[in-house]
Order: structure tokens, then sequence, then C-alpha cells
């Protein structure tokens, strides 16, 4: 339907010879062009010719003018947004209240201004994505991802013990950024970063960070990576769950660590993460040796090591000592005393001994004596008698073993001596019998 | 009465362990403590643990001596 359209004169101000209008865009030439308000009109009735359609996206701007609002809608990966216009009534229907970075479904229809040529999309319908509705769509990926074992600590990957140049992906100026970095120059203060700064939270931080990490993964140099931001809500952490974002990170080649957040939070990014650190700072205890540490582990080692020989040394030495102080080490004249005075005892003991038989032998001697005077005749003598005796010593009992003129020794108490027989009387035996018996009783 | 060991057939003192040398010291000194020995085996038991006490002493003032030196060395590194 190429039908000519009759308008003012050629720019040239003479008329032009009507050409023939090409039948299709594709057969226009610079010499036989469409009419520019052709080709607007056709792209509106192929524009008007769209169904409407339902998508997924978040809101980057919103402001209301009068009847309408305008709204920016952005894709929750892409970065690629439309603008939206969006009748009054229509948004009041939704209830809740949109807000910048809210996750909506919006039933889109394209407009097109054929006569600015402005193209724009109607919101004939829109709904925020409730949290909740949020939340199981996370723990959805999160089974799934699980189940495709993506969270297996199989494929954790070690992290260096000393770091050769760390990787971190943080927001701009952040605290995070400078927790970070104050703690690990504070263990370790050689360590070199490689800073990545992008958005943290809404539309823009699953692309930023994404595109960051690439670059640190790509660098040989880099052997850690650090993906850190502060405390945040809900909505704030959950690019850390974006399904893109943590396949990347499942990808990577280069350990990283997921700081995002507060102790409590564990977006999907700490499940594929290769060390999970609680907080910013955590992450820089977890990432690099304290040197001082490590130095004072040292020291401290070596002290109990001294420490603990010394004690050897000085029970060991404690003991000797205590032996040697034992009286019979230190004084061993003890034992000799203790051997004296034994031999004092032993001696005491014999001479009491001896002295208690010489007494007694001398008891038994004047006893003997005593006895032996007593029955010595002695006394008998004193008493004027006389023991006179042969000269073969016989002592004369009777008259009758002498004879005149024998020589006899006489004894007397005091003294001696020797007379001749000159006379010799007889007298019967028996009355002499009675004094012998008398001697021998005193003798028992 | 113990039958009294003559003196060859205890080990040199010398070549005794410091445990061993320390062993022999406590038993010498509790014989000795029981007492009721020959005047002559306590002489020679005493003489015994005196250089058995030798023995350990010289021991640990050697280790001593070793832990200084060492600790001058660290402490020479750290200068």
């Amino acid at each position: 339907m190429a039908q000519r359209i009759s308008g003012t004169p050629g720019t040239l101000g003479e008329t032009v010879e009507p050409k023939e209008l090409a039948a299709t865009a594709a057969e226009t030439t610079a010499e036989n062009p469409w009419p520019l308000s052709l080709l607007s009109s056709k792209m509106k009735s192929y524009i008007d010719r769209m169904s409407s359609v339902w998508i997924e996206g978040q809101v980057v701007e919103l402001n209301h003018r009068g009847k309408a609002s305008y709204l920016t809608l952005r894709d929750t990966d892409v970065e690629m947004s439309l603008p939206v216009q969006i009748w009054k009534n229509v948004l009041e229907r939704t209830g809740a209240p949109l807000t910048e970075g809210s996750h909506v479904v919006a039933n889109l229809k394209a407009d097109f201004w054929t006569k600015t040529g402005r193209l724009t999309m109607r919101a004939n319908d829109i709904r925020a994505v409730g949290l909740g509705e949020l939340l199981a769509r996370l723990e959805r990926l999160k089974k799934q991802l699980a189940a495709e074992g993506l969270f297996d600590p199989s494929r954790k990957l070690r992290l260096p013990f000393l770091p050769n140049r760390i990787g971190l992906i943080t927001g701009r100026d952040s605290d995070a950024q400078k927790d970070v970095v104050r703690n690990v120059h504070l263990r370790w203060p050689a360590a070199e970063f490689e800073i990545r700064n992008c958005a943290v939270q809404g539309p823009d931080a699953v692309p930023g960070v994404m595109k960051n990490l690439a670059e640190l993964d790509e660098d040989p140099q880099i052997d850690v990576i650090v993906i850190a931001r502060g405390g945040g809500s809900m909505e704030d952490l959950l690019p850390f769950s974006n399904e893109a974002l943590v396949r990347a990170v499942s990808a990577a080649r280069t350990p990283v660590v997921s700081a995002v957040g507060h102790e409590a939070d564990r977006p999907i990014l700490d499940e594929v993460a290769d060390m999970r650190a609680s907080t910013p700072t955590d992450a820089a205890k977890r990432i690099v040796p304290d040197v001082a540490e490590e130095g004072m582990n040292l020291l401290r080692a070596r002290a109990e090591l001294e420490a603990a020989v010394h004690r050897i040394l000085d029970r060991e030495q404690e003991m000797l000592t205590a032996v040697r102080s034992r009286p019979v080490l230190a004084e061993p004249q003890t034992m000799i005393i203790a051997h004296e005075n034994e031999l004092a005892t032993i001696r005491r003991r014999s001479l009491q001994a001896t002295t208690g038989l010489v007494i007694q032998a001398q008891n038994e001697i004047h006893h003997l004596r005593s006895q032996a005077r007593s029955l010595s005749p002695l006394r008998t003598l004193e008493r004027g008698y006389a023991v006179v005796q042969t000269d073969a010593g016989q002592a004369v009992r009777s008259a009758a073993e002498v004879a005149s003129g024998d020589a006899v020794h006489v004894r007397v108490a005091h003294g001696r001596f020797d007379a001749a027989v000159t006379d010799v009387t007889p007298e019967p035996a028996s009355d002499s019998t009675d004094a012998a018996e008398t001697a021998n009783g005193s003798e028992s | 009465m113990t039958e009294p060991t003559t003196q060859q057939d205890q080990p040199e003192i010398n070549s005794l362990s410091y445990e061993q040398a320390r062993e022999e010291l406590v038993m010498t000194v509790k014989r000795l403590e029981t007492g009721n020995l020959p005047l002559e085996e306590s002489l020679r038991l005493w003489e015994r643990g005196e250089a058995l006490a030798d023995r350990c002493q010289s021991w640990l003032d050697g280790a001593k001596e070793r832990l200084d030196k060492a600790r001058q060395e660290t402490s020479d590194d750290a200068d």
C-alpha cells in the first residue's frame, strides 16, 4: 500500500516528480526514502499489535506526577531497564506501596508515541514481590543449587596461608573495606590488595560484583578474593543470593571468601564461597596469619620449653639435696656414733658382767673361805687343840698309830713345831667316831 | 647380716646413667637408715652414697650449664 501523501514541495522549492513509494523498508534508498511519518506509523501499528506481558524487575526510579506515575524498571540480573508509566488509579490498586529498589512483577503494554517517537511501557498491573515470596524463591534456589552439589565441601578451595595479593570486592569507601584492609594490615603489614568497588545492594549489585569477580579471578597474582559488605536489610543482601552471582562464585578458580552482613545473615553466597567469614573483620583474620601472634606463640612455646626443663632440673636438684641432707649421708659420723654407742654399751655391759662375776666370785671365795675356816681345825686349834701329824703327814687320831720315840709334827693355832713321842696310852675307838660325825655335818 | 658386696662387682659409677645413679643412691640411703650393718659395710655404703650423689650433682650442673649456654646463644641471636 505505497500510497503517496501529498506534502509540501521539495526542499529545493521546485515541484518533485511523484515517485513510486518503496513497498517495504528494505526497498527504500537514499533517493527514494520513506517519509519519516510512514516509518513511525508502521512502528506504531507493529508495537500496538504486541500483546501485554508480565515481567519481573526492580523499581529503580519512581516519581508521581499528577494523574500518572513514572518509574524505571530494571532487570534483576542484567543492566537493562525500561521506563514505565502507570495511571494513578492502577498504582493505588496494587495496595503495597512501591518504593525504589522494591522487587515487582508488572503487566506491561508497549506504547509508541508517533509525535515524539518515544516508546514507553504502560503498566496495566503491578505487584510488589513480597519478602515472603522472595524468601520462598530463595529457598527453592538454595535447594536446587544444593542438589546440584554446588555446596559440597569437596568443592571448597583451600585458602593460601600467606596470600600474594588479596582481591577485595566491596562498596566504595565502605566500612567493610576499611575493616578488611585495616585488620589485614594489623596482622600482616606487608599484605597487598587489589580493591574493586561496586554497588553492594540494589539492582546494580549483582552485575557489579560479577564483573569485578571475573576480573579478579582472571588475575593470576590474586590468590584469594573477598566479597565484603556490612549488615543490611533482607532486601539489601538479596543480590548475594542471586543465582547468576552465586554460580559465578562457585565457578571461580580463585578461592572466594564471603564476608557479607552480620553473623546471623546467611545469603546463598555463604554456602558456595570457599570460606564463610561472619564479618569483614573476621574475614581479615581468616585470610592472613597474625605475624605478631605467630611470633608471640613462638616466644611463649620457647619460654614454656625452658620452664619445663627448669622444672625438671629443679625437682631433681631438690631431690638430690634432700637425699644428701639425710643424716646417714650428711653426717656419717652419726653412724659411727651409733656404732660407738653400741660399742660403749657393749663395753659397759661386759664390764658390768665381769665386775658382777668378780664380785660373785669374791663372794664365793669369802663364802668358801669362811666355810673352809669353819671346817678347818684352826678354830679348834685356837681353842688350844693341836694337830699331830706323823712324819708321813698322817694326822694321828689314835695313840696306837705312834710309838714312843717317833718324830711327829705338831700344829697349833699359831705355828708348828716338831716333837718326839715319849709315852703312848691307847684308848678304845668308839668315842672318837662321834667327833668325826660332827665334823662332816658342818661341812655340807 | 647382708652379705657385703665387694667394691669390684658394683658397676663403675661413671658408667651409670643419671637415673641409675639416682636410684642406687636412694637405695643406699635406705639401707644405711635401716642400720644394723657391719661397721665396715656402713662406711663402704656411705662412701658409695657420696660418690653417687656427686655423680648426680655433676650431671645436674652440666645440664644447667648447657641450658644457660643455649639461652645465652638465643639471647645473642636476639640481639
